[in-house]
C-alpha cells in the first residue's frame, strides 16, 4: 500500500511538470524583458523542497546508527490575489524500514481585504520561545526522534479552518479543528522511548488511547496579536485536548503480601484549558521576550494511596523569560523556563518547580558559507543536558554539508535519561 | 580676435565661477546633498546580489523589495526568492528620522513566526555580502566631519572628493572617501578604510539611472580589498512612485507575500 502511494505521488509530480503546472524559474527569467512583475512571481505554481541524507552515529557501546535516512519534501504553491494552495509531502526513507510518505501540510487559502481563511491540514506555531512550547499548543509534536529533528519536522499539522482578521496593527485569529492529533511518541523498541520504572511489569490496554472523531471532542483557539514599534505581544486561549495521553495506572495488590502483583494501564486524553501571551521588544542593543499560560485540567501521576488510577488533576503554569543580544559578531540568545505545579502535594510524581534554561551563540564566517553553532538545554533540577554544537558549510547556494553532535550529560530528567544516546551525525541537504 | 577675447573672458570666468561654487561647498553640503537628494516616495526593486570568492565561485541572492518613505518613516519590506534554502524568508526595517533606532523584524518560513529583531548591529554583514547593514542605509552626515579633498573626473563624471571621518572613534571605519557627481549629486565610488587607517573595502557605481527623475544607482560593485571577495548588487524591475500601501508593512505580509 505504502508503495502504491509512493508510485502515484511519483505519477503526480511527472504529470504535473508535463502539463506545465509548475514554474520554472529558469522559464521565469530566461529572457530580459520578459521578467515577470514583482508581484506577479507567485501567479504560478511554485514546486520547491530538498533532498537531504541524514546519518547519526552513537558514539557509546557498539557504534551502532541511530539513524540513516533519506528525505524527499516537495512543496507545491500558488498564490494569486484572491487564492492559494500548498502541498507539503515528504518521504522517508530508511534502510531497512518500509518508505513512509507523509503530508505535511496541504491547505487552501482565501485573501479578503482585512481577512484570510485558511482551511486544510496547516502548521500552526505561536509564543515567542525558541525550542520549548508554552503557548504554543496548537499543533502537537512528532516526537519519535524526542527533540532532535529540525522544527519543522517536529510539528504535526493539524487539519481544521484558521481564519485571521485584521486592522491596523492589530490580528484576531481564530482556529477550529475538527479533529483531534495528539503527540506522536517513539516506537517501542527506538532509544529515545522515554524511561519508565514499574514495580512489575505492566499491562498497557490501549483501546482508551484515541478521541473519537465528533463535533463535540474538536479543538477551539483564539489569539489577539499587535505588532507596533514599541512591542508585540500576543494573547491566547485555547479549549484543547493534552496532546500526550495521560497513563491511568491501576494495582492490583495481594491482601496478604501487600506486594503489587498486577498493573493495567490505561493511557487516555483529557480536555486541557489554556490561556495566556508572550511579548518581544527591544532595549538597545537587547530583544527581550516573554511568554507565559495557565493551564487548567492537566492530570498528574501520583502516588497517593487514595487514588485508584494514580492520576489527579492540577492545574499549572508555565512561563519563560529571554533575551537575545549580539557581542563581537556572536549572536546570543538564552531563556530561562519554569513550570510551576499550583495546589502541589509531595505524593505528586513531578515537582512543583521544574526550571530549565537554554543557551544559544552562533557565528557566522566567510560571508555565511560558514556557521558555527552551539545550542543547549540545561535542566537545573536534574543537573542534566542536551547539548548540540552545529558547524554547517554551504558548499553552494542550496547546498548544506552540517556535522554535528548531540551530547547528553546527567542521569536523570528529560535529558539525563538519554545519557546513552550520545551521537554525532551528518546532514547533507540541497534545496531546490 | 576681439571674438578670442570674449572666448576666452567668458572660459575664465566660467572657470571662475565653477571654482567659487565648488568653494562655497562644504564637504558637508556635498554629502548632505547626496543624502537628501530628490528620492522617490515609494519604490519597487527586484535586487540580485552576486557574490564573488576569490577563487571566483558565484552565489547568487535574489530579493524583492518594497520601499515607503513618509518622510517621518521609510518602510521597507523584503522578501527572499534565491537560494532556494532562503525562499520565502521575509524582513522588514522601520527606519525613523530622528534618533530611534530602527525596528526590525524578520520572518523565517521554517519556524512559520515573524522575529523581532536588533537594528543595533549596523555593521553586521548583509546577506552574506561586503555590504554592512550601516553601508545600505543612509548615514546622518551629521555623524562624521566631512572635508573636500578635490575635485577630479571619474568614468567621465566631474566629481567632488570627499573625506568623512566618524566622530564616534568606534565606529567600524575610521575614515571613508565618496566620489560625489556635481549637479548630479550622486555617489560615485567610496573608500573605506578600517579602524586601524587600512584600505578595508571600495564601492564602485557601475551604472546609474534617471528614472522618472530620480537617480538611482542600479549596479554597484563592493570589494573586500583584503579578502578579495566582492559583491555586485543589480537593481532590476525599478517602479518609482507606484502603489505601495502602507498595508504591505506587516506581519500578514511578511508570512504571505504580495500578490
Amino acid at each position: 500500500m505504502k508503495l502504491k502511494n509512493f508510485i502515484m505521488a511519483v505519477i503526480f509530480f511527472m504529470t504535473a511538470n508535463y502539463t506545465g503546472l509548475f514554474a520554472q524559474e529558469d522559464e521565469m527569467n530566461s529572457e530580459p524583458g520578459s521578467e515577470p512583475e514583482i508581484e506577479e512571481r507567485v501567479e504560478k505554481a511554485l514546486l520547491s523542497g530538498y533532498i537531504r541524507n541524514y546519518m547519526g552515529v552513537l558514539t557509546n557501546g557498539d557504534n551502532n546508527y541511530a539513524i540513516i535516512q533519506n528525505t524527499f519534501d516537495t512543496k507545491i504553491e500558488k498564490q494569486t490575489k484572491n487564492v492559494g494552495f500548498k502541498a507539503n509531502s515528504v518521504l522517508y526513507h530508511y534502510p531497512e524500514k518500509d518508505i513512509e510518505l507523509t503530508l505535511r501540510e496541504a491547505y487552501v487559502d482565501m485573501y479578503f481585504k482585512n481577512m484570510d481563511i485558511r482551511i486544510g491540514k496547516q502548521q500552526i506555531i505561536w509564543g515567542k520561545a525558541d525550542g520549548v512550547f508554552i503557548t504554543d499548543i496548537v499543533s502537537p509534536k512528532d516526537m519519535r526522534e524526542f527533540l532532535l529533528p529540525d522544527f519543522e519536522e517536529i510539528r504535526i499539522g493539524v487539519t481544521g479552518v484558521k481564519s485571521d482578521l485584521y486592522w491596523e496593527d492589530h490580528t484576531l485569529q481564530f482556529i477550529w479543528l475538527p479533529v483531534f492529533s495528539g503527540t506522536r511518541p517513539p516506537e517501542i523498541n527506538s532509544i529515545w522511548r522515554p524511561e519508565a520504572s514499574f514495580p512489575v511489569m505492566p499491562v498497557f490496554h490501549e483501546d482508551n488511547e484515541k478521541v473519537e472523531n465528533s463535533l463535540k471532542n474538536s479543538e477551539a483557539f483564539a489569539k489577539y496579536s499587535l505588532m507596533t514599534s514599541q512591542i508585540d505581544f500576543e494573547l491566547m486561549g485555547g479549549y484543547t485536548w493534552d496532546d500526550d495521553p495521560v497513563m491511568h495506572v491501576y494495582k492490583t495488590i495481594n491482601p496478604v503480601t501487600k506486594q503489587i502483583t498486577a498493573l493495567d494501564v490505561y493511557p487516555e486524553y483529557h480536555r486541557l484549558a489554556a490561556a495566556g501571551g508572550s511579548f518581544t521588544f527591544t532595549l538597545g542593543p537587547f530583544v527581550l521576550r516573554g511568554e507565559g499560560a495557565y493551564y487548567s485540567g492537566k492530570y498528574f501521576n501520583s502516588t497517593a494511596s487514595e487514588l485508584k488510577d494514580s492520576v489527579i488533576e492540577k492545574n499549572y503554569v508555565n512561563y519563560m523569560t529571554g533575551v537575545d543580544f549580539t557581542i563581537w559578531d556572536i549572536k546570543n540568545s538564552t531563556q530561562f523556563i519554569q513550570k510551576i505545579i499550583l495546589d502541589h502535594t509531595s505524593d505528586l510524581n513531578d515537582d512543583k518547580f521544574q526550571n530549565l534554561a537554554t543557551y544559544l551563540i552562533s557565528r557566522d564566517f566567510l560571508n555565511e558559507t560558514l556557521n558555527i553553532q552551539f545550542f543547549v538545554y540545561y535542566d537545573i533540577d536534574n543537573k542534566s543536558s542536551l547539548m548540540r554544537p552545529k558547524i554547517t558549510y554551504k558548499y553552494a547556494d542550496g547546498f548544506d554539508i552540517l556535522l554535528a553532535a548531540n551530547i547528553f550529560t546527567g542521569s536523570q530528567g528529560k535529558f539525563g535519561q538519554y545519557n546513552d544516546n550520545d551521537m554525532v551525525y551528518s546532514k547533507i541537504s540541497y534545496h531546490f | 580676435m576681439k571674438i578670442l577675447k570674449y572666448i576666452a573672458v567668458l572660459f575664465i570666468a566660467a572657470v571662475i565661477t565653477q571654482t567659487a561654487m565648488a568653494n562655497s561647498l562644504t564637504g558637508y553640503q556635498i554629502i548632505e546633498k547626496a543624502v537628501n537628494r530628490p528620492a522617490p516616495k515609494t519604490q519597487k526593486a527586484t535586487l540580485t546580489m552576486t557574490l564573488v570568492s576569490s577563487s571566483g565561485s558565484k552565489r547568487v541572492r535574489e530579493i524583492d523589495q518594497f520601499t515607503n518613505d513618509d518622510s517621518k518613516v521609510e518602510k521597507k519590506i523584503m522578501f527572499f526568492q534565491k537560494p532556494a534554502d532562503v525562499r520565502g524568508t521575509s524582513f522588514m526595517n522601520f527606519s525613523y528620522s530622528g534618533d530611534k533606532a530602527d525596528d526590525q523584524w524578520i520572518y523565517l518560513p521554517a519556524l512559520k513566526k515573524v522575529k523581532r529583531i536588533s537594528s543595533d548591529s549596523k555593521g553586521d554583514y548583509f546577506m552574506g555580502s561586503d555590504f554592512t547593514y550601516d553601508d545600505l542605509g543612509d548615514r546622518n552626515p551629521k555623524d562624521d566631519n566631512h572635508e573636500i579633498l578635490r575635485e577630479e573626473t571619474l568614468n567621465g563624471e566631474e566629481c567632488y572628493v570627499v573625506s568623512s571621518t566618524p566622530k564616534d572613534k568606534d565606529y567600524m571605519y575610521s575614515k571613508t572617501i565618496t566620489w560625489v557627481i556635481k549637479n548630479k549629486w550622486i555617489g560615485l565610488k567610496k573608500i573605506f578604510y578600517d579602524e586601524n587607517g587600512d584600505l578595508l573595502k571600495t564601492l564602485n557605481v557601475i551604472d546609474y539611472k534617471n528614472i522618472d527623475g530620480y537617480w538611482i544607482q542600479t549596479i554597484v560593485k563592493m570589494i573586500n580589498e583584503k579578502t578579495k571577495h566582492e559583491t555586485i548588487m543589480n537593481l532590476s524591475n525599478i517602479k518609482v512612485n507606484d502603489s505601495v500601501p502602507n498595508s504591505y508593512f506587516s506581519e500578514r505580509i511578511m508570512k504571505r507575500g504580495i500578490k
